[in-house]
């Protein structure tokens, strides 16, 4: 006690037992990580060669998840919502005009960009692959929208709103997003969830057949040429249309690893 | 012309009642500039009101279209001048660069007050501001750079705060006894202040210290800006290695830039000639020329890089910019906003002869719309080109945006005023000590007790919350770490602003008294011993606030 205690030795033992203290409690609760085996994968498979651009998908899409009616002066500034829009592109002049038609979901990456990007954990990956978005969290920075490569994402610029008609077909089963935040495809996920509500009570378990066609979009389209499956089942639809020479991905440089796949008989050129 | 030849004043030689004569609230030219200032700043809060009322649909900005505009980038610019307040302070400081000491406090209130708008600001281009801030503290993700934004940014902010404290501390001790009328304020912000060499010296060593700490902090805040950008692996013209080091070069630009219109509008309003002689702007502009052509030569590199063989989404962008849609404002920023400028500080700095402040501050004007506009080009034109062709709808600012951008310019001259009335700006001249005197005393117990309480209970809460970054709804990371490094940044306050007493006097006095420790009567003339030049200004021939009304 006859001499001041040195600063080094004074920090050194700040820095030891904070240190102690912090890096200790770590390895209690540390992350369960990915080793849970999962379930289900959910992909989708669209089919380019099939489809006829009626933009069904995307018609039903809108009824199924309650997307508001953006009105003419939204639409003119980019402000209307597709969970489900068709990409067009155009080649050559008239005469010899080739368009082709991309219908475009979510594209439920492996490796999404937007989750990395998004602050408060509004958007995550659920345990069967899905893109998922929490609009109570979501505080409409629009950092998951500018992130996306795809600009699959959609952000509410105001108030939702529907005309008398469309009011009365709501979807009782999906939650109407506020102003201010954004929305995403989510694969229809309440109608997976009631489809395995279903085969539970049936007793058995869901099989490719249950889902080939949940999704609104799948459902809806007359050409059948969107799939929708189990990508973790070797046998299902989706996987082996995945592994066909036709399949391709969007942006697949980008390295998001998504789980829509489309199917060309030519090399797409995007 | 007293300028030139006091460029490095002695301290004995300034008038005390002119280093205070910026206070009082009064004058025909400080109520009407209040009045400009909050008209024009209430177009800030009406911008505001029309996005909570009608929502973002008020804004010119679309999915399929600029998902950001100009308030983003007015955020990037205000981050920007947030930060060369501190960097000057601290470069002053750490390279004893005596002949800008006064512009030191001043710079430092542009910090708090640009960082204050730039925060505002993100306020209110995000889509629900009433959880912006709670969301990111309560549920923050680590990997996310808006979180990193909001460590930095607090870190950058409380640190600030306190340095800026601790070196006017001595200072809001001197207006105690020199403002009667707001002896109240200064009373409680001077916290118990003793004026001893020793004191003097801590203080002295503390605020050193935490010069070299922030500086480091100041380079992170504008850095993460440009991560918010560079690394957005999905948007052509944005993702780049280069855009951390860009931005932070350009938040020095425009940063010094502000600093100087700021100073050149000060001094003449409160004629401040003598303690900010023309050589001091001359200086700046010297270091501000070349700072911008530093900026001019990122821009190039930054251009042939996109221009010439880079993949063709990053191309489409650039071509966009230098000779598509945008040319004109590009050329007009860099020709008008880089190079005009630039040339005029050249002349200026080489020659000899020339030595004006109209002419800095000139360029320095047109330094700032050319970096502001130049912010806008970094953050627009990628929505023009996203990766898939969709349709993509024109970007027009609308009335809403630009009510914001430029209500934010007024409310950021607001708030500097604020500060300006209500703090002294100018440093009171201090006897240097020799640093000696404060290794002489030992701490009281409980005073090492409570730092070094803090600094375990800083640094474990700092690796906790790291430690633990993975388990956010659980552990709420954020708000951990962000409290551990409060209370890291605590301890300098604490060694400066405890009292050197040990804790059986301290209580004694409060029981013999019941009035709190820091409020006791100030009895300056006890102290003030050893600064005898403090002791020969006449208190009360000093400006007295309030005094001519009454």
């Amino acid at each position: 006690m006859s001499a001041t205690p040195s600063r080094r030795r004074f920090l050194y033992a700040v820095g030891k037992t904070a240190s102690f203290f912090g890096l200790a409690s770590a390895p209690l609760f540390a992350a369960e990580g990915n080793a849970s085996s999962r379930k289900h994968k959910w992909g989708m498979v669209i089919d380019l060669d099939r489809c006829t651009g009626c933009q069904g998908c995307a018609v039903a899409c809108r009824a199924e998840n309650n997307v508001p009616v953006a009105g003419p002066t939204n639409t003119e500034k980019g402000r209307s919502i597709f969970w489900m829009n068709l990409l067009t592109t155009s080649e050559g002049e008239y005469p010899g005009l080739r368009q082709q038609f991309i219908p475009t979901p979510c594209n439920h990456c492996e490796d999404p960009p937007c989750i990395k990007a998004c602050p408060v954990g509004a958007t995550t990956q659920s345990e069967e692959g899905i893109t998922q978005q929490i609009p109570e969290r979501c505080i409409g920075c629009r950092l998951c929208e500018v992130s996306c490569p795809y600009t699959r994402r959609y952000f509410n610029w105001s108030e939702a709103e529907w005309p008398d008609s469309l009011r009365e077909q709501l979807n009782p089963d999906v939650a109407v997003r506020p102003h201010g935040v954004i929305e995403k495809c989510l694969f229809c996920h309440h109608r997976i969830r009631a489809a395995k509500d279903r085969v539970r009570a049936e007793g058995r378990a869901l099989t490719d057949a249950d889902v080939r066609r949940l999704p609104a979009c799948a459902q809806s389209c007359p050409a059948e040429a969107i799939v929708f499956g189990d990508l973790n089942d070797p046998n299902s639809e989706v996987s082996r249309e995945a592994e066909s020479p036709r399949a391709f991905r969007l942006l697949e440089d980008v390295g998001t690893r998504p789980k829509v796949f489309y199917l060309r008989e030519a090399k797409w050129q995007e | 012309m007293a300028g030139v030849a006091e460029a490095t004043p002695a301290a004995s030689t300034y008038d005390e009642a002119a280093l205070l004569s910026h206070l009082p609230l009064e004058g025909k030219g400080f109520w009407l500039s209040v009045l400009l200032l909050a008209t024009g700043a209430s177009a800030l809060f009406y911008g505001f009101l029309q996005q909570v009322l009608y929502g973002h649909a008020v804004t010119g900005q679309g999915s399929h279209g600029a998902i950001w505009g100009i308030i983003v980038a007015n955020i990037v610019n205000f981050i920007g001048v947030s930060h060369v307040g501190i960097a000057i302070s601290a470069v002053v400081r750490l390279l004893r660069l005596q002949k800008y000491q006064q512009l030191a406090r001043l710079a430092e209130f542009i910090t708090l007050a640009a960082i204050t708008t730039a925060v505002m600001n993100i306020g209110m281009d995000v889509g629900r501001p009433e959880r912006f801030i709670l969301n990111t503290l309560w549920y923050g993700r680590y990997h996310a750079p808006f979180v990193w934004s909001c460590t930095v940014i607090t870190t950058y902010v409380v640190g600030s705060s306190v340095y800026l404290y601790l070196a006017m501390r001595r200072d809001l001790w001197l207006c105690e006894a020199k403002v009667p009328s707001r002896r109240w304020l200064y009373r409680m912000m001077a916290l118990g202040y003793r004026d001893t060499p020793a004191s003097r010296a801590r203080h002295n060593r503390i605020v050193w210290w935490l010069a070299v700490v922030i500086l480091p902090i100041m380079v992170s805040v504008h850095s993460v800006y440009g991560y918010i950008f560079g690394l957005q692996a999905g948007r052509p013209g944005w993702y780049n290695p280069f855009q951390a080091p860009y931005f932070v070069l350009g938040a020095i630009v425009s940063g010094f830039a502000t600093v100087i219109m700021a100073l050149a509008v000060l001094r003449k309003a409160f004629h401040w000639e003598k303690f900010f002689p023309i050589a001091i702007f001359k200086g700046l502009g010297i270091f501000l020329g070349f700072v911008t052509l530093l900026y001019m030569y990122f821009l190039f590199s930054e251009y042939l890089t996109g221009t010439y063989a880079s993949p063709e989404a990053e191309r489409v962008v650039f071509r966009d910019v230098l000779f598509g849609r945008f040319r004109v404002i590009t050329w007009g920023a860099m020709l008008g906003g880089m190079l005009f400028p630039f040339a005029l500080l050249f002349v200026q700095g080489v020659n000899r002869r020339i030595c004006s402040i109209p002419l800095t501050v000139t360029a320095a004007l047109f330094i700032n719309i050319g970096l502001w506009t130049a912010r806008t080009l970094v953050v627009v034109p990628t929505f023009y080109h996203p990766l898939l062709h969709w349709e993509v709808a024109p970007y027009v600012p609308s009335f809403s945006e630009w009510c914001i951008v430029i209500g934010s310019f007024f409310f950021f001259a607001l708030l500097l005023l604020v500060l300006v009335k209500v703090f002294p700006v100018l440093e009171f001249p201090e006897v240097h000590e020799s640093g000696q005197e404060a290794h002489g005393q030992r701490m009281p117990f409980w005073k090492m007790l409570s730092i070094g309480g803090s600094a375990v209970a800083g640094i474990a809460l700092i690796a906790t919350g790291v430690a633990n970054r993975t388990q956010p709804e659980f552990f709420h990371p954020p708000v951990i770490w962000l409290s551990g490094i409060v209370m890291l940044l605590s301890v300098p306050f604490q060694i400066c602003v405890l009292p050197e007493r040990p804790l059986r006097r301290l209580v004694r006095t409060r029981l013999a008294a019941p009035r709190l420790v820091f409020s006791r009567r100030a009895r300056a003339a006890n102290y003030l011993v050893s600064a005898p030049q403090v002791v020969k200004a006449p208190v009360m021939r000093l400006p007295v606030l309030g005094a001519r009304k009454r």
